[in-house]
C-alpha cells in the first residue's frame, strides 16, 4: 500500500448539491425511459391491431368477391339451361332458397322487357313501396354493358325503399344469355348487399368488426357484424366486380390501447430493470468496501509500524486531558504501560502517572486554560508548532525534561476533540549541554587562576624593585653611621632622598591595585549562595575526585527563601575555591578514603549576612600554624605560595565580611567560615537554624 | 668595615653591577661605596660585554689589574645574564672576574646549574642587603688571589728569561737530580764551574736550595700548562 491510496481513502464525499443533481438526473432517465417504454408499447399494439383490421378487410372483400362471383356463376348455370317456363322458374326459385341475398332473379328478353321475375321467399314486400319498374335504371345500363362486353355485369347499388322506413341496398348483375353467338336476352339478379355481407362474412369476424359497404363519400350503404366499431382501426378495400366496383370498410371494435395494464407492465419492468442495477450496485458497493477495508487495514497496518519505530512519544489526548492513544516510544519514555496510560473514563479531571506530584497543580492549572481556549475556537495546528518545556515523570521516579509539540485533533465534522502531542525526551540533550557548560565553567575557572597568579606576579614585582632599593639604602646608611666619614652626612642625605622617592613609588603601585580593586567593587552583583557553589563545583570536583573525596553541598531546602547575597562573583568563586582545595588537601593524607568528605554550607544566621562554611574533616590545624594562617608568603605546602589564605581574607573583608576559621562540628577537621553581605531590602529576620557564624 | 684583607698593591678593586632596573643599580652602587667599594653599572648585558671587549684589545695591559667581581642579574631584556655568564665562562674570566647572580623568583633551580658551571654564588631577590655585599667582598678576595697567582707566575718567567743558556742547561739536570760531579761530567766542564753556575741560577732564581727551586719550578710548569696568561 503506498500513500496515494491512504489519500484516495480520504477523499472528501460530494457534495450535498452533486448528490441531488445526480439523484434528479438518474430520475429523469429512468421517467423518460419509462415514457418511451409506454409510447412504443402503444404504438406498436396500435399497428398490431391496424395489421389486423386490415387483414380481416382483405379477408372479407376476397370472401365478398368470391361470393358475388360464386353467385355469378350460380345465374350463368340457370342461363345455361334453356328450360322452358315452368322449368326455369323452378331453378330460379331453388336458386333464390339457397341463396339468401338474392332478392329476384328476372328473365329479360333482348329489350331487356322482363319475361318472368321470381322473388325471394324470404323478403315478402321487396317492391311494396316502389315498384321494380321505377328501379330498374341501373340494371338496364348494367345489361347494356353486358351485351357490349358480351360478359356478366353488374350494376351500381341503388336503394330500395321498403314499408316501415326501412330499405335495402341492392345491386343488380346483369348476365347475357347467348345462344349461336348473339344475346336473346338476360338474367338479371338483384343482390341485397347487407344479406351478402352477412352471408360471406365468418362468425368470428363479425364479432368483432363492422363490415360495411361505403361509397366514396363515406356514405355506408350496408352493414353487417357488431353493430358499431370504434372508429379507431379502420381498412377500406375495394371489391373489384365486372362493372363496379364495391368498397368495404372494416372497423374494428377494439378501441385505443388503453394505457394503465401497458403503464403497469412499463413500472414492473422499470422496477425489475432499477432493482437489478440497484443489485448490481451493491455488489459492486461492497466490492469496492472489501477492498477500501484492505486499504485500511494495510493503511493502519503502515501507521502503527511507522508510529512503532518512531523514537518520539506520540500521545493523543481528549479535551479532558484522557489519554486515548500513546505509541511505545512513549511508553519507553516515560516507563508506564499502555493500559496504564489509558486513564479510567470517571476521573476527571485526570491526573496521569507520568506527571510529578510537585508539579501537578500547575499542570492541572495549564490543561484548564488550553481547555478554555479549544472551547473559543479551533486552534490552528501552527500555534502548536512552537512547543513548549516540561517536566515529566518516569516510573522510577526520575524526573525528565521534555519537549512537547501539540497539535488539534479535529474529526470529521471539523470538532475539536483533543490534542496530539510529539513528547521528545530533552535529557540526554540537556545531559550533553550539561557537560559542555561544565567544560565551560572549568575553562573560565583555569583562566581566573592564571589571572589572579599573573597579577600577584606582576605585583610582586612592581613592589619587589622600590622596596629592595629601600632596604638597600636604608642597610647602607647604617654602614655610614658605622663608619662614618667626611662625605657621610652628604651620602645620608642621597640616601634618604632616595628612600623618599621610592617609598613614593612604592605608594602608587599599592594605589594602583587599589584603585582596582575599587573598579572591581562596582561588579558587585545580586546572586545566590547556590549559583555561587554551583559555579565552584565542576572544579571541586575535579580536585576531589583524584583523593576520592567526596563533596557535599548543604542549601536551605526548596521551601526556605534561597540565601542571596551581593557580592563579586570571580573574586569569591576564587576564595571558595581556595578554601575548596585547602580543605580536599588537608584530607588528602591522613584521613581514610571513606571519611573524606567536603561540606560546603551556606545559610543565613544573621539578617544582613549570609555565611558559607567549608567544613573539611581533616587532622585540623596545629596551633602554631594557626597563628600565622593569614600572613602573606606563609605556606605549609612546598609548591605553595603562601598567598591563597591571606588573599581570600582580603577579599571577604572587601565585601565588608570576615573571614574565620575553627574546628569542624564535633571537633573533627576544620571549618572555614566567612560572610557575605546580603543585599539591601532583602534581609530576613529569619535567624534559626545553627548559628555558627562568627 | 674596610678591604683591608685585600692587598693593597693589587689596587682598588672594581664591582661590576649588570641589572636593566636603575633603580636596583642605583641602590646598590650607593650600598657598596657605603662599604667602600667602588663600582660600575651597565644596563645590559651588551653594554657591559662591548665594554669588556674595549679593555682587553689587543695591545693593552691584561685585564684587570685590580681585583673585579661581576654581580649580573639573571633576566634581563636582550641578552640575559645566564648567556653572558657562559661566555665569560668560555673566555676563562670566572677565577679573576668571579661572577654572583641576582635571581628573581624561580630562577632557584638554573642559578644552582650556574654555581656548578663555575659561578661565584647567587643571591634571591629580595636580598639581605649586606649578605650580599660580604658575598661581593669574598669574590673581591678570591679575584685578588687569583690576581696574585697570576703576578707571581709573571715574577718566575721574568726570573726564567734572565738565565743564560749555560745556566739554563744545569738548572734542568739539578732539579733531575744529579750531582754537581755527573753535571760536570755530562757538560765536560770543572765542577767548580758546575758551582759557580749552580750559584747564580740560586741567585737569579731567588732560592735557597735545589729542593725550592723544584717546587717553584713545578708550579710554574703547571701555571704555563693552565694558565692563558703564561707565555
Amino acid at each position: 500500500m503506498n500513500t496515494a491510496d491512504v489519500a484516495s481513502l480520504n477523499r472528501p464525499p460530494p457534495s450535498r448539491l452533486r448528490r441531488v443533481l445526480l439523484w434528479a438526473a438518474l430520475l429523469a432517465l429512468l421517467g423518460v425511459a419509462q415514457t418511451l417504454l409506454v409510447t412504443l408499447t402503444l404504438k406498436y399494439e396500435s399497428s398490431r391491431a391496424q395489421e389486423a383490421v386490415e387483414s380481416v378487410a382483405a379477408a372479407g372483400a376476397a370472401e365478398v368477391r368470391r361470393e358475388l362471383l360464386r353467385l355469378m356463376h350460380a345465374l350463368q348455370a340457370l342461363a345455361w339451361s334453356e328450360a322452358p317456363q315452368p322449368a326455369w322458374r323452378e331453378g330460379a326459385s331453388e336458386l333464390l332458397r339457397g341463396r339468401q341475398e338474392l332478392l329476384r332473379v328476372e328473365w329479360r328478353d333482348a329489350s331487356l322487357t322482363v319475361l318472368d321475375a321470381v322473388d325471394t321467399p324470404f323478403v315478402s314486400d321487396l317492391f311494396a313501396v316502389m315498384p321494380r319498374a321505377g328501379l330498374g335504371a341501373d340494371a338496364d345500363s348494367a345489361c347494356n354493358a353486358a351485351r357490349r362486353a358480351s360478359a356478366p355485369i353488374f350494376s351500381g347499388s341503388y336503394f330500395v325503399p321498403m314499408p316501415g322506413g326501412r330499405g335495402l341496398e341492392v345491386m343488380d348483375l346483369c348476365v347475357p344469355l347467348q345462344r349461336a353467338g348473339r344475346e336473346f336476352g338476360y338474367l338479371v339478379a338483384s343482390i341485397a348487399l347487407s344479406t351478402l355481407l352477412e352471408t360471406a362474412l365468418t362468425a368470428s369476424e363479425s364479432r368483432r368488426h363492422e363490415f360495411s359497404f361505403v361509397e366514396g363519400d363515406g356514405t355506408r350503404l350496408a352493414r353487417a357484424g357488431v353493430p358499431r366499431g370504434a372508429g379507431v382501426y379502420v381498412a377500406e378495400r375495394v371489391v373489384d366486380l365486372p362493372g363496379t366496383a364495391l368498397q368495404l370498410r372494416t372497423d374494428s371494435a377494439a378501441g385505443h390501447p388503453s394505457l394503465i395494464p401497458n403503464l403497469a407492465t412499463a413500472l414492473v419492468l422499470g422496477l425489475s430493470l432499477a432493482l437489478f442495477s440497484v443489485v448490481l450496485l451493491l455488489a459492486r458497493d461492497q466490492r469496492r468496501r472489501a477492498q477500501a477495508e484492505v486499504a485500511l487495514a494495510e493503511a493502519l497496518a503502515f501507521r502503527k509500524a511507522m508510529e512503532d519505530s518512531l523514537s518520539t512519544g506520540l500521545r493523543a489526548r481528549d479535551l479532558q486531558g484522557r489519554i486515548s492513544y500513546v505509541n511505545p516510544a512513549f511508553c519507553a519514555m516515560v516507563g508506564f504501560t499502555q493500559e496504564e496510560l489509558r486513564s479510567p473514563r470517571v476521573k476527571v479531571p485526570v491526573v496521569p502517572p507520568y506527571w510529578p506530584p510537585e508539579f501537578t497543580d500547575e499542570y492541572l492549572r495549564r490543561q484548564e486554560m488550553r481547555l478554555e481556549g479549544a472551547g473559543r475556537r479551533v486552534p490552528e495546528a501552527r500555534d502548536a508548532r512552537e512547543g513548549f518545556e516540561t517536566v515529566f515523570m518516569r516510573k522510577n521516579g526520575e524526573r525528565f525534561p521534555v519537549m512537547i509539540y501539540e497539535a488539534p485533533l479535529v474529526d470529521s465534522q471539523g470538532r475539536h476533540t483533543g490534542w496530539m502531542s510529539a513528547v521528545l525526551d530533552l535529557s540526554a540533550q540537556r545531559r550533553v549541554e550539561e557537560l559542555s557548560r561544565q567544560q565551560q565553567d572549568r575553562l573560565q575557572a583555569t583562566a581566573r587562576l592564571a589571572t589572579v597568579g599573573e597579577m600577584a606576579s606582576l605585583l610582586s614585582h612592581e613592589l619587589n624593585q622600590p622596596l629592595s632599593a629601600i632596604a638597600s639604602y636604608a642597610t647602607g646608611s647604617i654602614n655610614l653611621i658605622d663608619a662614618p666619614d667626611a662625605s657621610t652626612p652628604e651620602m645620608l642625605r642621597q640616601a634618604l632622598e632616595r628612600i623618599a622617592e621610592q617609598a613614593e613609588r612604592a605608594g602608587r603601585v599599592i594605589k594602583s591595585v587599589h584603585d582596582f580593586v575599587r573598579r572591581r567593587e562596582q561588579l558587585h552583583e545580586t546572586t545566590t549562595a547556590a549559583a555561587l557553589i554551583e559555579a565552584v563545583l565542576p572544579l571541586a570536583r575535579l580536585q576531589a575526585r583524584k583523593s576520592g573525596t567526596r563533596i557535599e553541598v548543604d542549601l536551605p531546602a526548596p521551601p526556605a527563601r534561597p540565601p542571596r547575597t551581593r557580592c563579586d562573583r570571580t573574586m569569591v568563586e576564587q576564595v571558595l575555591l581556595n578554601l575548596t582545595r585547602n580543605g580536599i588537601q588537608a584530607m588528602e593524607t591522613a584521613t581514610p578514603p571513606a571519611e573524606r568528605v567536603l561540606t560546603l554550607r551556606a545559610h543565613q544566621a544573621h539578617p544582613g549576612w549570609l555565611t558559607f562554611s567549608v567544613i573539611d574533616a581533616g587532622p585540623g590545624i596545629a596551633p602554631e600554624v594557626a597563628a600565622r594562617l593569614f600572613t602573606p608568603f606563609f605556606t605549609t605546602r612546598a609548591e605553595g605560595m603562601g598567598l591563597g589564605l591571606s588573599l581570600c581574607r582580603t577579599v571577604i573583608e572587601q565585601h565588608g565580611g570576615a573571614l574565620d576559621f575553627g574546628p569542624g562540628p564535633g571537633g573533627r577537621g576544620t571549618e572555614f567560615r566567612f560572610t557575605l553581605p546580603v543585599p539591601k531590602g532583602q534581609e530576613t529576620g529569619e535567624t534559626s537554624g545553627s548559628s555558627i557564624a562568627a | 668595615m674596610t678591604n683591608t684583607t685585600l692587598d693593597p698593591r693589587l689596587g682598588l678593586p672594581v664591582v661590576y653591577l649588570v641589572d636593566d632596573e636603575e633603580v636596583v643599580r642605583d641602590a646598590l652602587a650607593w650600598l657598596l661605596r657605603s662599604r667602600r667599594l667602588l663600582s660600575e653599572g651597565f644596563a645590559s648585558a651588551d653594554a657591559f660585554e662591548a665594554w669588556l671587549a674595549e679593555q682587553t684589545a689587543p695591545g693593552r695591559a691584561d685585564w684587570p689589574q685590580a681585583p673585579a667581581c661581576l654581580v649580573l642579574d639573571m633576566r634581563m631584556p636582550g641578552t640575559s645574564g645566564l648567556v653572558l655568564f657562559e661566555r665569560l665562562a668560555d673566555a676563562g674570566r670566572l677565577p679573576l672576574l668571579p661572577v654572583i647572580f641576582l635571581t628573581g623568583h624561580g630562577d632557584v633551580p638554573t642559578a644552582v646549574a650556574a654555581v656548578k658551571r663555575g659561578a661565584f654564588d647567587f643571591v634571591e631577590k629580595p636580598f639581605s642587603n649586606n649578605a650580599l655585599v660580604d658575598r661581593v667582598e669574598q669574590a673581591l678576595r678570591a679575584s685578588a688571589a687569583a690576581l696574585h697567582e697570576r703576578q707571581a707566575r709573571h715574577a718566575l718567567h721574568q726570573r726564567l728569561a734572565e738565565l743564560t743558556e749555560r745556566e739554563a742547561e744545569v738548572m734542568r739536570l739539578v732539579i733531575a737530580g744529579r750531582p754537581n760531579k755527573l753535571i760536570a761530567d755530562d757538560l765536560c766542564i770543572s765542577v767548580r764551574t758546575v758551582e759557580v753556575h749552580r750559584a747564580r741560577v740560586f741567585e737569579k732564581m731567588n732560592v735557597k736550595s735545589a729542593v725550592e727551586l723544584a717546587n717553584l719550578l713545578q708550579q710554574a710548569g703547571a701555571a704555563a700548562q693552565d694558565g692563558p696568561d703564561g707565555r
